[in-house]
């Protein structure tokens, strides 16, 4: 929950203000589709709401935690444990394989079967061919599946995918959204989507437009 | 037209439109500045500073000792003797072969005031310099000086002097039975080498003339008598040796030409020069390693740039082209740089050794090694950019422009070909060394041990892409310890810098430990020379009555010419070069009925009763020289005598003990009774006792020189010190190549890095596990590189110690510690680099690098 959330970055030139004061409530389950202007703030909104970067101003509350209080270590276990991140461009770990970039998550948090589980949502991605694979081996749409994996494997209860497929084409980027939603609709998890895609905004449950830092409707 | 001239003008036109596109593409490059080469560029400008220091250091004092040669040895030829002139006769005939300046020289003792310490005395004729100048303080002229004056003649002393006796012209110096006026300083002495063996005081002048009324060239002194030639123009060198040989068939005169007194000196510059030179191979090595390193990151960073020039029409060639112009354009200026500061360096440095060496040199002598070394810089740099330009060309563009990350894969022939013309510059620096023997066995071990790394660092890759990952950081730390190639590099270029300091640090602990440490227990506090025979027994007594004094060692003092072995001429006979120096010039000689003391390595003492005629102890240095064994036989000259003994044993003698040590101990007759002094040797506790006896002596027996061998180890220290300190630079150096060289490693990893971070921290990775991850793999590359190019370190040190120094192995426990620590450093700097620095921070880090 965002309460007049600001994000501003301080330049030698003065603060530059990203995030003007947004409201913006996601209920359990629910999916919401962010969309806007290029550099409207909905890349910046994402990193407030995964803990990566810390709001300068009014309260943000992500799954019970307080986001402007909490401290560094306390925003990357919450992330680590609950939320789940897809970006248009994947960032996999290019010396590591489909199957170990998926397992990190899962290691990550200790869990014994990491590689098992990841091998079973790879093979769910259409990917059990590829598990040995580099990403430098990968065609975009598998990579992009690798990186979906890697943010579903851990069960997570919130997911943020920012333009999950801009770098796609029309067919791939359609299995890539078919992937994403049925995997959100199966764990139950809330999921925020930037996109500019007006038909994959309109697969979520509302849309949320932006606009120079700030709710436009 | 005709078709074979359309394709003519087609493909001029291409070439037309080619360069047009390069020069407009190179415009803009340049004007948008090369700050992207600056770690190239401070690789290049180390090994050139380093490499040009030292080149143009070596090169420049070997031009001066071969232009002062004649100047060194004071004439176009001379002849020595030792403790008698030569006669009235034989001088008459050198005469004749061109006008003939004597000197004299010998050590004694010298008093002002209550001040009495020993000195290096030189007494010389009117025609004295026949070459060179001799410079006063005051621009006078020299031999008005010496003449009597107010009833006193006149001495020069060089600055030296006046500040150990704390006397200034005008004072009076005692030497012998004459007071001597001092008259002027000497600046310069044209000839102060030719004597080439270490002074024990500083130089007095006085007139020939004058030193007859001292007393000094008495029964037996230790007197060297020089006659310089001046050989009119047109005489050959070689014409007047031969003519002065057969005045004197029999031997027993040292003839020198200006080569043999510049080689002596030049051999020990030559020497220096190499091993400084092995240091300068490390620099270049490392520093092209550096440089290429360097260049492939940043043709890495430009990807993008290049695969938008390759969008835009622009050919491989034109890529590379224009690459290669912006390399050379950096390498320019780096290698401008570099000549600079080396030049400057080596002006300084040769200001000061030409100084005290008292040589003539000119800058100009600097340019040809210049040149030599820009040249071996240049072809270098050429091998460094060849792979990094063909990757360059084979660079994929759509990978590129996909994720601005493409890896740099040079086309393998161009890997060795680069490879190739890299050792090529680093062969011919090694054989335009003085001893290119020598430099290329250091080289071979540095190559072998950046081999040993290599391999070792793709072992450990290997070893660790086998079997499971357990947990997040093992599995972070593996993927980058995993990849042969990378391994391996790291390995090496943290290894070769650890390696080459580690081998300095070595042979310096040794050096100083050799000379300083072992120094102090073994060596007298004071040698009495010239004392006759009649004084010996006196002296005996009055050392031995004093319990403060202790350690007393007498023994004969002659010396001998080595004229020939089993009766083939002893330069023939040689039969190690590194030995020359037992056959030139007269060497230490004595007489005994009894063992020296010193080790036996073959052969048995002769009876003490043994009367028959002369046996010769040979110490090790002359055995080596000839193969000498028991039994054979060696014809040398003594007082102007002629002998042929035969060879009874092999002595081992320790050297640097400051103890008089000989080369030839002799049986007792005939020269128990012949003209000679002794030397005698001991050590006084605190030393007051050492310096009431130095007084009494000056006072009862003022023919004996007393040398305190007290102040001559401060000196030697001193020089040991300054040794250490240029040691401890060179290592310096060394370290601050390694050190760019690594970073310049390690900066191909940044980007991946930086990426790779970004990932983990938005899976949830906290800083801590990553910045651990990345020190446990640095860790483990340091750990190879620390273990290996220490182990490297001391064999080398090991070498240059016991094949080029020939002193005890002694590495110190800092050469131990140092290896570990500099792998400690460059792998907490390098686990730095790609940990924590590599991590987003900042506000807004995050976000810029996500939507990058």
């Amino acid at each position: 929950m965002l309460r007049g959330a600001r994000l501003s970055y301080p330049t030698p030139s003065g603060d530059i203000a990203i995030l003007k004061g947004i409201d913006l409530t996601v209920a359990a389950g629910e999916t919401v589709a962010v969309t806007g202007p290029s550099g409207s703030g909905k890349s910046s909104l994402i990193a407030v709401m995964a803990g990566l970067e810390s709001p300068t101003g009014g309260s943000t509350e992500i799954l019970g935690m307080d986001m402007t209080t909490a401290s560094e270590q306390d925003r990357t276990h919450l992330r680590r444990r609950d939320i789940g991140v897809v970006f248009q461009s994947y960032h996999l770990v290019p010396t590591m394989t489909a199957l170990q970039n998926v397992s990190l998550p899962l290691v990550l948090a200790g869990i014994q079967d990491a590689e098992d589980r990841a091998s079973r949502i790879l093979d769910r991605m259409g990917l059990s061919h590829r598990l040995t694979h580099r990403p430098a081996a990968l065609s975009g749409g598998e990579q992009q599946r690798v990186a979906i994996a890697r943010a579903f494997v851990a069960e997570p209860r919130f997911v943020l995918a920012d333009e999950p497929t801009g770098n796609l084409d029309q067919e791939t980027g359609d299995v890539i959204a078919e992937a994403i939603f049925a995997l959100t609709r199966d764990s139950g998890a809330a999921m925020v989507l930037v996109t500019h895609d007006r038909d994959l905004a309109a697969r979520c449950d509302r849309t949320v437009a932006i606009d120079a830092g700030r709710i436009a409707g | 037209m005709p078709a074979g001239l359309r394709d003519n003008m087609t493909a001029m036109g291409n070439r037309i439109t080619g360069f047009r596109v390069l020069r407009e593409l190179l415009a803009a490059e340049l004007a948008a500045g090369i700050v992207g080469l600056r770690l190239f560029m401070a690789c290049v400008v180390m090994a050139m500073f380093v490499l040009g220091s030292v080149w143009m250091l070596g090169a420049g004092l070997s031009r001066a000792l071969a232009g002062s040669g004649t100047a060194i040895l004071g004439g176009d030829i001379a002849v020595s003797t030792v403790n008698a002139p030569l006669g009235e006769n034989s001088l008459r005939d050198l005469q004749d072969i061109g006008p003939v300046s004597r000197i004299v020289e010998m050590r004694t003792s010298a008093t002002v005031g209550e001040v009495r310490a020993s000195v290096e005395l030189k007494a010389v004729d009117n025609a004295y310099p026949l070459y060179g100048t001799l410079r006063l303080s005051d621009g006078a002229k020299a031999e008005s000086l010496f003449t009597d004056q107010n009833g006193l003649p006149g001495a020069l002393v060089e600055p030296a002097f006046l500040s150990r006796f704390s006397a200034g012209t005008g004072d009076i110096i005692r030497i012998g039975d004459v007071d001597f006026r001092i008259r002027g300083t000497l600046l310069t002495e044209p000839d102060r080498l030719s004597a080439g063996r270490f002074m024990v005081g500083p130089r007095v002048l006085i007139g020939l003339p004058q030193l007859e009324d001292t007393g000094l060239l008495g029964f037996g002194s230790l007197v060297d008598y020089r006659y310089r030639i001046r050989l009119a123009d047109g005489t050959g060198v070689a014409d007047a040796m031969a003519a002065i040989r057969a005045l004197n068939p029999e031997g027993g005169w040292e003839i020198e030409t200006p080569q043999d007194a510049g080689d002596r000196v030049r051999r020990t510059v030559d020497r220096t020069t190499t091993f400084l030179g092995v240091a300068g191979v490390v620099a270049l090595a490392v520093g092209l390693a550096g440089a290429w390193a360097a260049a492939s990151v940043w043709i890495a960073r430009r990807a993008r740039t290049i695969a938008l020039y390759r969008l835009s029409g622009a050919t491989p060639a034109i890529v590379v082209s224009l690459h290669a112009v912006i390399i050379a354009a950096a390498a320019c200026l780096a290698i401008t740089a570099g000549l600079g500061l080396a030049g400057f360096v080596a002006t300084v440095m040769m200001d000061t050794v030409a100084a005290r060496l008292q040589l003539m040199w000119s800058p100009a002598a600097l340019v040809l090694p210049a040149l030599q070394v820009t040249a071996i810089l240049a072809v270098g740099i050429a091998g460094a950019s060849i792979a990094t330009l063909s990757g360059a060309a084979r660079l994929s563009p759509g990978a590129a422009m996909r994720s601005g990350d493409a890896p740099l894969a040079p086309a393998p022939r161009y890997l060795l070909t680069g490879a190739a013309v890299m050792g090529m510059a680093i062969v011919f620096a090694i054989f335009t060394l003085p001893f290119p023997a020598l430099a290329a066995a250091a080289g071979f071990g540095l190559g072998a041990a950046a081999g040993i790394l290599g391999l070792c660092g793709w072992a450990l890759a290997r070893i660790a892409a086998r079997g499971q990952a357990p947990g997040f950081i093992a599995l972070v730390a593996r993927p980058g310890l995993s990849m042969p190639g990378a391994v391996a590099t790291k390995a090496v270029a943290i290894g070769l810098g650890i390696a080459g300091v580690t081998a300095i640090i070595a042979a310096q602990n040794s050096l100083e430990q050799a000379l300083k440490a072992e120094l102090p227990d073994r060596i007298p506090d004071v040698i009495l020379m010239d004392v006759q025979p009649s004084q010996v027994d006196r002296i005996t007594a009055r050392i031995e009555t004093d319990p403060a004094l202790s350690d007393l060692q007498s023994s004969p003092f002659m010396r001998a010419i080595i004229l020939s072995v089993n009766d083939v001429p002893a330069e023939a006979a040689l039969k190690r070069q590194n030995k020359s120096w037992v056959i030139e010039g007269d060497r230490s000689f004595a007489w005994a009925a009894e063992p020296t003391g010193a080790e036996l390595l073959a052969g048995e003492w002769w009876d003490a009763d043994y009367d028959g005629p002369p046996l010769i102890s040979a110490e090790e240095d002359v055995q080596e020289a000839f193969d000498l064994k028991p039994g054979d036989r060696i014809t040398y000259s003594v007082l102007g005598r002629r002998f042929t003994s035969e060879v009874a044993n092999i002595r081992k003698e320790y050297h640097r003990t400051f103890r008089p040590e000989f080369l030839m101990v002799a049986s007792p007759e005939p020269f128990r009774n012949a003209p000679h002094s002794w030397v005698m040797s001991l050590e006084g506790g605190d030393g007051t006792a050492v310096d009431k006896l130095i007084r009494d002596l000056a006072a009862e027996a003022p023919n004996i020189t007393a040398i305190d061998i007290r102040r001559i180890v401060a000196q030697v220290t001193e020089v040991i010190e300054g040794a250490v300190l240029a040691s401890l630079a060179i290592a310096a150096t060394l370290l601050v190549a390694g050190a760019l060289s690594v970073t310049a490693v390690f900066a191909a990893d940044v980007d991946a890095r930086r990426r790779e971070a970004l990932a983990f921290v938005l899976i949830g990775a906290s800083r801590r596990e990553v910045a651990l991850a990345r020190l446990i793999e640095a860790a483990a590359i340091g750990a190879v590189a620390a273990v290996l190019g220490g182990l490297a370190g001391q064999i080398g040190g090991y070498w240059l110690v016991s094949e080029a120094l020939h002193i005890a192995w002694a590495p110190g426990l800092v050469s131990f510690l140092l290896p570990l620590t500099l792998g400690v450093v460059a792998a907490l700097a390098a686990g730095l680099t790609g940990g924590i620095s590599a991590l987003p921070k900042g506000p807004g880090a995050v976000a810029r690098q996500l939507t990058a």
